[in-house]
């Protein structure tokens, strides 16, 4: 069964999970008023200092940040780098910062292929870009790998560097703050973004000592493509799927995604009385890191092991009074616990999804659900290529989007789904490069800079996964992979691994390509459980 | 007033590409948002909110000053009569 055998968190704070964590017990934080956009934010961003001593020469900022973190982890514990080591990448927006008008950035698969390569490995490593719970998405992954028998190891590491593409798209949603930002408080005002690449290495193993992910579970809200179901219907999904009996009691606390904006720490508070939980401590770190996004579920998960290890629990900067209406135990004290053992991390993001992960040490296994695997039947199979594609009812969906939707919408007319009980598993080698390009626009020009916010949506690639989740009601896993390029046999792969899900009974899967007019492909087909 | 109300039409149509809409399928007082009226939602009012800013310089601070603005193309039009500064 996976344990994590080592962990790295490289951010301004400091450059080991011990340093950071740390700094973060002292109380403090990184996050800084910044001026050098059209508007003012607060973020937590590396300093030109901290950059120069982290950059490696003919790589990207976020490859070096990367290779870095993984190399620190690398040196606490010595893996076999064959083929039973995967390489586990976590991105939103990877090396987007480098888009101009006439370049394109290298692209996230490209970026993943280069960091194995460094670090010596020659399997092909697999990018999760989920939105704001990629970390979570990629750490689940990496368990059903490890417990299926398919890999030994997996070096897990979440990373992405802030850039104008980026700030620019949160400000047009209206979601940052400019003051440091306070999770669960009556006066918070939204989220900061922060830098930062983290590691954990996952591996085959029974020492008892170790943390490990016990059960994890992704559910969709099929609510709206950027704010949460009011009533937390998708996070109280995946807290009940993955906790599945565990009793609360034996929770040391709940790591809540936090993010300070209004919707997202309202719809959690819900969720976590809902799912019965309100007496177990909740904390969150964003008011001292930020929001790290591909990084965010990792960081934090390895955060939180290091403060339980040491016997306390972090605080959450920021808060002083709840401002949620569910009830829920915000701690913003560094609080001591007696031997913890298991805590459950929760996150949320953009395209309806919702994750959870149940992380313990010396317990047994609550579930088969990131145990199991079974070979899955294939099913219909719908492919477009080349053609245009266009509906009218799809007024504001970019064409990735429209792609999607228009395939499966042809895909579910004669094969009917039972949508609680459906995963919608994409992926790609670009991205969403086309609508990355859009936005792009929307900002070239610092005396015209009016960033769109539906055009910034759309360049999440899990967004498509979020408007079919939408449109056919599917509440299951919904995820987006980036592979160096299209590879058959690892999607299948990947797909099979979501049948670890016990909860799962179809998915509709496979590979969601929108470059340009001239260049793009759906090749998906409805994979069921074999019975 | 009746300019700026055809003028914000066409804006609204473009912006939030409104396929198949022409200014004339828009009643200036009936709602925008949910299912009654032209089913726009949250994204809808942040591309609006930017429209404003660019096209007549009006900066709101945040999302929910947009709720009470964006009723109607009407009461859009009035608010920018009142507080365009180009």
């Amino acid at each position: 069964m996976n344990a994590i055998v080592a962990h790295n968190v490289i951010c301004p704070l400091g450059e080991t999970s011990a340093i950071a964590c740390q700094v973060i017990k002292a109380g403090r934080s990184w996050l800084e008023p910044h001026d050098w956009l059209p508007f003012p934010f607060t973020a937590s961003l590396f300093n030109e200092r901290q950059k120069e001593v982290l950059a490696l020469d003919g790589y990207t900022f976020f490859e070096a940040l990367a290779i870095r973190s993984i190399q620190e982890a690398l040196s606490q514990k010595e893996i076999p780098l064959d083929d039973r080591t995967v390489l586990i990448l976590s991105s939103t927006k990877g090396n987007v910062g480098d888009l101009t008008a006439e370049s394109d950035p290298i692209p996230l698969g490209e970026s993943a292929k280069r960091i194995a390569r460094t670090i010596g490995l020659t399997t092909t490593p697999i990018t999760v870009s989920n939105a704001c719970i990629s970390g979570v998405s990629a750490m689940i992954l990496a368990a059903r790998l490890i417990d299926s028998g398919q890999y030994d190891h997996a070096i897990v590491c979440g990373v992405d560097v802030q850039s104008p593409f980026i700030i620019a798209g949160f400000q047009s949603l209206k979601a940052l703050s400019e003051e440091p930002c306070r999770p669960f408080d009556i006066e918070r005002l939204g989220l900061n973004l922060g830098e930062a690449a983290a590691t954990v290495i996952m591996s085959d193993s029974d020492d008892p000592n170790l943390w490990r992910v016990v059960s994890g579970a992704t559910r969709n809200d099929a609510h709206h493509i950027s704010s949460p179901a009011p009533k937390g219907d998708g996070a109280l999904a995946a807290i009940q799927a993955t906790l599945n009996g565990f009793p609360s009691a034996d929770l040391a606390l709940i790591n809540a995604h936090g993010t300070a904006t209004m919707y997202n720490d309202q719809m959690e508070s819900v969720a976590i009385e809902r799912a019965g939980l309100s007496h177990v401590p909740v904390n969150a770190l964003k008011g001292c890191i930020g929001h790290t996004m591909g990084a965010a579920g990792i960081i934090e998960t390895i955060l939180n092991i290091k403060a339980l290890d040491d016997g306390v629990i972090l605080p959450t900067r920021g808060f002083d009074e709840l401002g949620v209406s569910g009830k829920i135990n915000v701690v913003n004290q560094l609080t001591k616990v007696d031997h913890p053992h298991a805590f459950l991390k929760i996150i949320s993001g953009f395209g309806g999804c919702n994750a959870a992960m149940l992380l313990a040490k010396g317990v047994e296994a609550s579930g088969p659900r990131v145990n199991t695997l079974r070979q899955p039947n294939r099913g219909p199979a719908a492919t477009l290529s080349g053609s245009s594609v266009a509906s009218p009812s799809l007024r504001r969906m970019d064409p990735l989007a429209r792609l999607g939707v228009t395939t499966v919408d042809t895909l579910l007319n004669d094969n009917p789904i039972d949508p609680q009980k459906t995963a919608i598993i994409l992926f790609n080698s670009q991205s969403s490069i086309h609508a990355d390009r859009v936005f792009q626009r929307s900002i070239a020009n610092e005396e015209n800079f009016f960033p769109s916010p539906s055009a910034f949506v759309y360049t999440l690639p899990n967004i498509v996964a979020g408007e079919i989740a939408i449109r056919h009601q599917i509440h299951g896993e919904t995820c987006f992979y980036i592979l160096p390029e299209k590879d058959q046999a690892l999607v299948l792969q990947i797909i099979n691994a979501t049948f670890a899900d016990e909860d799962i009974d179809q998915v509709i899967g496979g590979w969601l390509e929108y470059i340009d007019a001239r260049h793009h492909e759906a090749d998906l087909e409805i994979y069921k459980r074999k019975s | 007033m009746d300019q700026l109300i055809n003028e914000l039409k066409t804006q609204l149509i473009e912006a939030l590409n409104l396929e198949d809409v022409t200014p004339e399928d828009i009643d200036a007082q009936a709602p925008l948002f949910g299912a009654d009226g032209l089913g726009l939602d949250s994204i809808d009012a942040l591309e609006i909110i930017m429209l404003l800013e660019k096209n007549y310089g009006i900066r709101l601070a945040n999302a929910a000053e947009g709720k009470t603005i964006f009723t109607s193309i009407a009461n859009i039009a009035d608010y920018v009569a009142k507080n365009r500064k180009k």
